[in-house]
């Protein structure tokens, strides 16, 4: 029984912390975009407002695949983020297999594409259709890169990772610099942040697949968008930036953070076509060049 | 074994002839026998041999065997219970079950045969039966059926040269004998026999460069029968390159290439890399959903094949995973569209639209096969997906890693068409009135989605089959303990993950339920923009979903239609020949010049 509560604990620990210092996070994110764009901002609680003055409010639904992709969206992500290593609080160790994570992630990408385009709103659906074409480009190179980390390691377990870049003294951002620029640049489009944003384009197609989304809806999505960009970004920080522990770990997630905040504050968007061919040269390249050095034991 | 196949063949006349008195008793007939020769083959001890009418020990139950057998009666099953109800709208019932009953007896006794001749005739059974059921279908289904013989034999015939080569060595048609002798031939010999064995395979699982017949005959043959061709027939090629691949010593007769992997190996890899880009980026531009799906078939053939081809210790097992899982799905998808068909009539994804409000079993049918076929957890589609990929990493083969990605990646593309394009969105005007599937239709489509589900979060008996047909070929087996998947490279838990998934939803929900509650409105009230829209049937964002994507790789070239030139340079040779034989004007005064230019050249 000690064994379940302990890991009851450390998921909610592992929740909680993307609760809380994920819409922190945000808040900050949203002054410093206005900061650039010299403008004043919201306070950096706004979005724990926005959730919870959404989640209260009477909404409208399109039917039960609506309601039930929502759920969908929200519970495929929790369970992801369950099993993502924050630095050296790992809610199931041993489980962090990173193909486990990564097809976990889909169930809630999946959960939100079907209950948006279950709206039959076209804005929605082409929304839709240009995220999972996005995802065709970012995950490719992102992928080579971090089994090229794998096959170096020889294990597919992100802690024992975080553990070997502790051991060896150097972060894997060094170690792999390629690799972690591709993996940067894929951090971009997973986020959905300039200049890869097509998928939501507010001034373009309405926001994409948010287009029919109210009330409580809207806060569910909120909070899943915001656990999705927690599992992002720990995903880098734990394979370039070493973990740490979990302070350390929360600074080097923010640092990443605002860096992604910056360059989406300062960039266009590129077209969703535009996006998917620079993905599949310039990353790409790049990603196999960090493979070929590592097969030949090239690393710093 | 040789009962089996007895009352199977029985059971193809009684078939015929009961469905003449009604075509409901036929797929009846069909589903009670593959019950039956489950339960036979189920409990039937691996590793016996037996003659066949006579012929000593041409028959032997491996492991490998049983696994694929259960497979196929898994599909038929479903696919004869699905018929009970369908079969109003064959064509000829009669044959139509008779037909089917065949194509089950031969891939029966495909799976059990050890003896090359009789494998090739139970092959030739199976293609002859399917060969019939398939011009049933659709108009173009005749013209279907011509790539389906003319691929199918390229490959059986390349298979029957590759027979006699080693007859004309070896004089034994044994497989297992064979394969003892074969490793200290030349290098040249070993090459030639090898891929003329599996070029049969390659053929019927639709690998490039034989996968052009499976757009056709899959999207063109009765609805029903997709999802055997598709779920099932197509796993026969993949049943004769695991064998040739296991029972061969493959890794001893090639030369190692990269990390361990011959350079035999490297080859299919490398085909198998080839179908997943084509089946991938073909399916997502294909409108009519059967064609997507066969397609999607050429790119799964592409991950079995790799998965075997590795022969390493948990490729291998994922290659022959992916064989379940595929079949599993593709039968789901395949039934759920032949429902999708009987009640609207059209395949076209862009002719339909909501369906899920008339048709919510058959949408969750098509949506956890998709699931499966994508890959996604918790269903069994990720296990063996993850299996190759764990092997493909630990062998640091990074650019076969690439096709397999964008082969994962794009199929949550093209099942999603369908998906967002048939059963989400505004139902159209002239499907107000479509009701759900019957009964008889929806339950093995049920069956099938739990089987899914079932095998996705307790894997452990499809393992032990796997483990098994390891264990005989003399391959290191795969690891597991109770729901723990274990590799060098690390393991994971079906179960924690099932939980864990289960303990989302269930927050999600409780904070769903929490909120007040939302005013269900119709789809028609929606943000348009400030339009006013008078017809909800061009609503609908159906056509042309991925024409950004499509765009930038419209100009590809097409093996279709390389394969219609030389179609037309044989038929502008024949043209000619039938134009010197003619008894016209100009043939008698062509041979007339010829023959007198022959007079002159000799000068008699």
């Amino acid at each position: 029984m000690a064994g379940i509560a302990g890991t009851v604990t450390r998921v909610a620990g592992v929740l909680l912390t993307a609760f809380f210092f994920g819409l922190t996070f945000e808040g900050f994110g949203r002054k410093i975009a206005a900061r650039i764009q010299k403008r004043y901002g919201p306070p950096w609680y706004q979005n724990f407002i926005d959730v919870f003055k959404t989640l209260t409010k009477h909404g409208w639904t399109h039917g039960w695949i609506f309601d039930f992709g929502v759920l969908m969206a929200l519970g495929g992500v929790i369970a992801t983020l369950s099993f993502v290593p924050l630095g050296n609080l790992v809610a199931f160790p041993g489980l962090d297999n990173f193909f486990v994570i990564a097809y976990l992630f889909t169930v809630g990408a999946l959960g939100m594409a079907m209950g948006m385009v279950g709206t039959g709103n076209p804005w929605a659906s082409i929304g839709v259709a240009r995220a999972l074409t996005l995802m065709l480009g970012y995950e490719v190179p992102y992928l080579i890169v971090i089994t090229a980390l794998m096959f170096y390691y020889k294990t597919g377990n992100i802690s024992d990772i975080i553990v070997a870049q502790a051991q060896s003294g150097g972060w894997n951002i060094v170690k792999f610099p390629i690799g972690a620029l591709v993996a940067l640049i894929s951090l971009q489009g997973m986020l959905g942040k300039e200049p890869f944003e097509a998928p939501i384009a507010p001034a373009e197609i309405a926001s994409g697949p948010m287009v029919e989304l109210s009330a409580k809806y809207m806060g569910l999505l909120m909070l899943m968008n915001t656990f999705m960009e927690f599992v992002e970004i720990s995903l880098f920080v734990d394979f370039f930036l070493g973990g740490g522990t979990y302070f350390v770990f929360l600074l080097k997630y923010f640092i990443v953070w605002t860096f992604a905040v910056m360059v989406s504050t300062v960039l266009p968007r590129f077209r969703i076509e535009q996006a998917v061919s620079f993905y599949w040269t310039v990353p790409i390249l790049l990603a196999f060049l960090q493979a070929f050095f590592v097969v030949n034991g090239w690393v710093f | 074994m040789q009962s089996l196949i007895l009352y199977l063949g029985i059971g193809a006349l009684v078939g015929y002839f009961l469905s003449k008195i009604n075509k409901h008793l036929g797929p009846i007939v069909l589903f009670v026998l593959s019950i039956y020769a489950l339960y036979v083959v189920w409990q039937m001890p691996t590793g016996t041999n037996e003659a066949l009418f006579g012929f000593g020990d041409v028959l032997r139950f491996t492991a490998l065997s049983k696994y694929l057998s259960i497979i196929s009666l898994i599909v038929f099953a479903s696919f004869g219970f699905f018929n009970i109800a369908w079969i109003s709208k064959a064509k000829r019932p009669a044959a139509f079950n008779a037909l089917s009953i065949l194509t089950l007896l031969g891939t029966l006794g495909v799976f059990f045969s050890s003896h090359f001749i009789v494998l090739y005739i139970f092959w030739e059974i199976a293609v002859l039966a399917s060969l019939f059921i398939v011009p049933m279908g659709k108009e173009e289904s005749k013209k279907a059926t011509v790539w389906y013989i003319v691929i199918s034999s390229i490959g059986t015939y390349l298979f029957l040269y590759g027979i006699f080569m080693l007859y004309s060595k070896y004089s034994t048609f044994d497989i297992f004998e064979i394969g003892k002798y074969i490793q200290n031939e030349t290098v040249g010999f070993k090459w030639a026999v090898v891929l003329l064995l599996l070029a049969a395979g390659i053929a019927k699982s639709g690998i490039f460069p034989l996968h052009v017949w499976l757009r056709n005959v899959h999207g063109n043959a009765p609805d029903t029968f997709s999802a055997v061709l598709s779920g099932q027939l197509v796993k026969m090629g993949s049943y004769l390159i695991a064998l040739v691949l296991s029972v061969f010593p493959i890794a001893n007769m090639f030369a190692e290439f990269y990390n361990g992997v011959n350079i035999l190996s490297y080859v299919l890899i490398w085909l198998g890399n080839i179908s997943i880009l084509i089946g991938t980026l073909m399916a997502i531009k294909q409108n009519d959903m059967k064609m997507l799906i066969a397609y999607s078939t050429v790119a799964n053939g592409g991950y079995i094949l790799i998965g075997l081809a590795t022969l390493h210790q948990v490729g291998y097992a994922g290659g022959l995973f992916h064989i379940i899982n595929h079949a599993l799905a593709a039968t789901m998808i395949f039934l759920s569209f032949a429902a999708v068909v009987y009640r609207t009539g059209t395949t076209k994804i862009d002719e339909l639209g909501g369906l899920i409000h008339r048709m919510p079993v058959t949408f969750v049918t098509y949506l956890v096969g998709i699931i499966s076929l994508a890959g996604i957890p918790p269903t069994s589609g990720f296990i063996s997906k993850w299996m190759i990929f764990q092997s493909l990493v630990s062998k640091g083969m990074f650019v076969t890693e690439m096709f397999v990605f964008i082969g994962s990646i794009g199929s949550f593309l093209y099942v999603f068409r369908p998906l967002a394009g048939v059963f989400l969105g505004q139902l159209k005007n002239k499907d107000k009135n479509v009701k759900e599937a019957p009964g008889v239709m929806q339950i093995p489509m049920i069956i099938l989605t739990a089987l899914t589900v079932l095998w996705g979060v307790f894997p452990q008996q499809v393992l032990v089959w796997i483990t098994d047909v390891q264990k005989e070929f003399g391959m290191k087996s795969f690891e597991f303990e109770g729901t723990v998947l274990k590799t060098s490279m690390g393991y994971w838990d079906t179960w924690t993950v099932f939980v864990m998934f289960a303990v989302g939803f269930t927050i999600a929900a409780v904070i769903y339920i929490l909120m007040p509650k939302g005013k269900k409105i119709p789809l028609e009230d929606q943000y348009t923009s400030g339009e006013f829209l008078h017809n909800y049937d061009l609503y609908h964002y159906a056509t042309k979903f991925y024409v950004f994507l499509e765009r930038e790789y419209e100009g590809h070239p097409s093996f279709e239609d390389w394969y219609l030139a030389i179609v037309n340079a044989m038929k502008g040779i024949g043209k000619f020949i039938d134009y010197l034989a003619r008894r016209t004007a100009s043939a008698y005064l062509f041979w007339t010049a010829v023959v007198l230019a022959l007079i002159m050249w000799v000068r008699w």
